[in-house]
């Protein structure tokens, strides 16, 4: 069997506070990665030039969607097998890499979403009582639609075969991608497994939810679920 | 005819050549000025034949034409602000692709790789 060449995908908006820290241990377990700089105005560019990091800096703000995108697109140009979604806030646990990439290597899934409500594995993160509501209500509603429970729906830490590679490049929801594409990989008869990990506190920077916004975030992508329960398949 | 068939004629025949002018200049392409043409074609024929249009309005159940004449344009103009968005959503999925793209190829040269 050939090697499967395995590449961390690190979306970076304005994280100049743990950037670094978050690469040094990447390299230190010696994966692949590329940081896609999504038109930070803090000093994160400068810093990863200056330590010769591996990374792409878009020429303007494409907000999480479109970074995290670029970092699949890249990693079809150059041909890996596996994508990883790693936050670059230091919120994902490094050793749970080899967990969440292990249904794939067995071919027992095409994607893998690193989850912290699956037991099993004790977990430091805890998240507000509001989002815990929304984030049921969304399992939910992927549920009723397509029989399948992804119970962490919002996790950003999660595997891509190639196939799933070559299926982001082309769709990528923009904004709120997680659910959105979860629900979109199932609905198109992709294998999604959800595995349990670790997640640490975030070190530095904030969530892309913030609390007022979350009922937004909700109805967004329920509406979102709904309008792609509709799509027929290509 | 009345006066006010009269200005709309006058009113429909600049809206025409401005959009003509337009497209003669690049400015608009043709393809998306088959919307803006109709609006005066329509605005024309509604200031020579107001009779009939009177009649069918009536039929429609308006209680005047140029009640129906609003509705008409209203409908129009939203169609039009429609497709706009529409277009401009594509743009922007174009215009992300681009960023993407351009950004590995920046890269790329600059020869910043890893190993």
């Amino acid at each position: 069997m050939t090697p499967n060449k395995i590449i961390l995908i690190i979306p970076a908006f304005n994280e100049e506070k743990s950037i670094k820290d978050t690469i040094e241990l990447v390299t230190k377990t010696g994966y692949d990665y590329i940081v896609i700089d999504d038109g930070s105005t803090d000093k994160t560019e400068q810093i990863l030039s200056e330590n010769n990091y591996n990374f792409v800096s878009l020429c303007f703000n494409l907000g999480i969607g479109g970074a995290v995108q670029t970092g699949y697109r890249y990693a079809l140009e150059n041909n890996y097998d596996i994508a990883i979604q790693f936050d670059a806030d230091g919120q994902h646990d490094i050793e749970s890499i080899k967990d969440l990439i292990q249904p794939i290597l067995d071919n027992q899934a095409d994607f893998t979403i690193g989850s912290r409500f699956i037991k099993k594995n004790s977990s430091n993160f805890k998240s507000s009582f509001l989002r815990r509501i929304g984030i049921h209500l969304i399992s939910n509603v992927i549920f009723l639609f397509s029989k399948n429970r992804v119970y962490d729906t919002t996790s950003g830490f999660r595997a891509a075969n190639k196939k799933v590679i070559k299926y982001f490049t082309e769709n990528y929801p923009k904004e709120y991608p997680e659910p959105i594409s979860n629900y979109e990989l199932i609905k198109f008869g992709y294998k999604v497994t959800e595995v349990p990990v670790k997640m640490h506190e975030r070190t530095a920077g904030k969530s892309s939810i913030h609390s007022w916004k979350s009922a937004y975030y909700v109805i967004n992508v329920l509406l979102s679920i709904f309008v792609i329960k509709l799509r027929r398949k290509k | 005819m009345t006066t006010l068939q009269i200005e709309m004629a006058i009113a429909a025949t600049i809206l025409f050549i401005i959009i003509i002018t337009s497209i003669a200049k690049n400015r608009l392409s043709i393809k998306n000025s088959i919307a803006w043409l109709l609006l005066p074609i329509i605005f024309i024929i509604i200031a020579i034949f107001p009779d009939p249009l009177q009649s069918f309005a009536h039929w429609l159940g308006f209680e005047t034409l140029s009640n129906f004449i609003f509705l008409v344009i209203i409908a129009l103009l939203i169609l039009i602000c429609f497709f706009l968005t529409v277009s401009n959503s594509k743009q922007q999925d174009e215009i992300t692709k681009l960023n993407q793209e351009i950004s590995i190829l920046k890269k790329g040269q600059n020869g910043k790789s890893k190993s």
